[in-house]
């Protein structure tokens, strides 16, 4: 009996140092920063080539999920709310030759683009859904981005706890695809506060968390390395990769 | 330089590989690609199921199916209320379900306690819970499987005797005679190569079958080489099966792993050891160098 102790009390204490191990090598910065290196070979490699597979709208997933962040709680953006969206306005700024700003009427006139595809979650999971909205590269042309321009940097009206606003970016061949948008309606609605409304950014080459909800403002840039954590995201500031293709 | 002392060191048995070979004879089994990538891929595989059960615990279940449903979900680990109250880890396969608390569902969080999640801390790469981490460690480590499979390929192909390896139909009626050897139900080990008939079936798997699957399946998860081939994903039955796929993949790439490792210790180990670290290797009866 005393020997079965010992042998089980030996081989839990083998277990943890697994952890131990694993996360020590985890956490030794070259090692990471090595690994890290994947990422530029999987975006040189795979890259944004293709079409996401559309789907019929009888695929699409019923009690469609509200996963991610929680819906913000910002007074600015519960009074967008309360007034249906009425009063707001999507500032486009930065490198472009014609800064302007949005209002929902303008973005529901160049809504050209309705698609159902599937939005594939980092986490694993995946849901069918029908979003119509602004194809982005046609909504670019209109504000023109300068020869330096780059990026896009999607800020959105959603804060963590601590604070820390979300946003998002794409570089200018992501947010040029012909299936990349900015979603006003999902499933033949407008888009709800709940799902990211009203106006959700939505890339599905690319994992969902690139998609950023509840677009606030829109930001041309040449580099996103001086924008809060210098990722270029608030996941990638998170540690995910900023190439969500895989 | 350590490469160089290494020749040295074989350097005699480099030259005594001859076509005919009598038992207790030291050949040259194993060329230096081949132990090369033999190590540097087990280090692959062991990172690549560790941070893959990382990433299978964000999404800690199943589905035969293309976006998920629950009306399809294979297989699910998780935690629920327990009649006394308290919660309780659970495995569920199909319609088999066995209660896992402290292994599956509940169990290490991988800094000393214990929490609910799918696998424990002591199996997962990193051990902490880090869905961000897991994926890093398991992209790169993907590409060194990926590199280690094809310079061992591309290696045996140069040097002319990757076929060794290969299982042929002449190989097939030795199959059962090794197995009845193994099982100590048979004196003699039938007449073979380099490989015997049930190494040329396991490897042949391995090589040709289990491992460009586990490659094609994860490949499928993504939505970028998705929007490049969609009949890859379609082809396995749409994004949610590649990922069921992929895990039972794992898990015949594990149970193999299980088997090498006894096999290398009850054949011999020192002996094999040997070969897969100096290269060369004693024969034993009725073993030879050819196919």
């Amino acid at each position: 009996m005393k020997r079965a102790l010992f042998v089980a009390s030996s081989m839990a204490t083998a277990l943890a140092g697994c952890a131990k191990a694993t996360n020590a090598l985890n956490e030794w910065k070259p090692a990471h920063d090595l690994v890290g290196t994947a990422q530029a070979l999987n975006h040189a490699v795979i890259g944004t080539r293709g079409n996401a597979r559309l789907y019929s709208d009888s695929e699409i997933t019923q009690d469609f999920p509200t996963n991610g962040l929680p819906t913000p709680t910002q007074a600015a953006y519960q009074s967008l709310v309360r007034d249906g969206f009425a009063s707001y306005r999507l500032p486009v700024t930065g490198l472009v030759e014609r800064p302007q700003t949005f209002d929902l009427r303008q973005l529901r006139a160049l809504a050209t683009l309705s698609q159902t595809t599937r939005h594939d979650c980092v986490e694993g999971w995946s849901v069918v859904g029908k979003w119509g909205g602004v194809p982005l590269g046609e909504f670019l042309k209109l504000v023109k981005p300068k020869r330096e321009a780059r990026y896009v940097v999607f800020y959105s009206f959603d804060h963590d706890d601590q604070g820390t606003q979300f946003y998002g970016s794409l570089d200018l061949v992501q947010a040029a695809h012909p299936q990349t948008q900015l979603a006003l309606d999902l499933n033949g609605k407008p888009m709800d506060a709940d799902h990211g409304g009203p106006v959700r950014l939505r890339i599905p080459t690319q994992l969902a968390y690139k998609s950023t909800k509840w677009v606030q403002r829109i930001e041309v840039v040449d580099t996103f390395k001086p924008i809060f954590g210098g990722k270029g995201g608030y996941w990638e500031d998170n540690g995910y990769e900023w190439y969500a293709g895989i | 330089m350590w490469y160089d002392a290494l020749m040295q060191a074989t350097a005699g048995s480099r030259q005594i590989i001859r076509t005919s070979t009598e038992p207790g004879q030291v050949v040259y089994r194993h060329s230096i690609a081949t132990r090369i990538t033999h190590w540097a891929g087990f280090i692959a595989i062991l990172v690549l199921v560790m941070s893959g059960l990382q990433i299978f615990n964000a999404t800690p279940y199943l589905d035969a199916s293309d976006k998920s449903d629950p009306g399809r979900r294979v297989l699910e680990i998780g935690a629920e209320q327990a009649p006394g109250g308290a919660q309780a880890g659970f495995l569920r396969i199909g319609g088999w379900k066995i209660t896992t608390t402290h292994v599956l569902g509940i169990g290490d969080d991988g800094q000393g306690g214990e929490t609910e999640r799918a696998f424990p801390g002591w199996i997962t790469f990193p051990g902490y819970q880090d869905l961000a981490d897991g994926r890093r460690w398991h992209f790169f480590f993907a590409w060194v499987m990926v590199i280690c499979g094809a310079a061992y390929l591309i290696a045996g192909a140069l040097r002319k005797d990757l076929g060794l390896i290969v299982l042929r139909p002449s190989d097939l009626p030795k199959l059962l005679p090794m197995q009845l050897y193994y099982f100590r139900l048979r004196k003699e080990p039938p007449e073979h190569g380099k490989y015997n008939p049930l190494q040329k079936a396991g490897y042949t798997v391995v090589l040709f079958v289990l491992s460009p699957f586990l490659v094609l399946t994860g490949l499928a998860l993504s939505p970028g080489i998705d929007s490049m081939a969609h009949p890859l994903t379609f082809l396995l039955g749409g994004r949610q099966f590649a990922r069921l796929w992929h895990f039972a993949a794992m898990v015949a790439i594990t149970g193999f792993f299980f088997g090498h490792v006894f096999l290398v210790l009850s054949t011999g180990f020192f002996n094999n050891m040997r070969s897969m670290t100096a290269g060369t290797y004693r024969l034993g009866k009725h073993e030879g160098v050819g196919p």
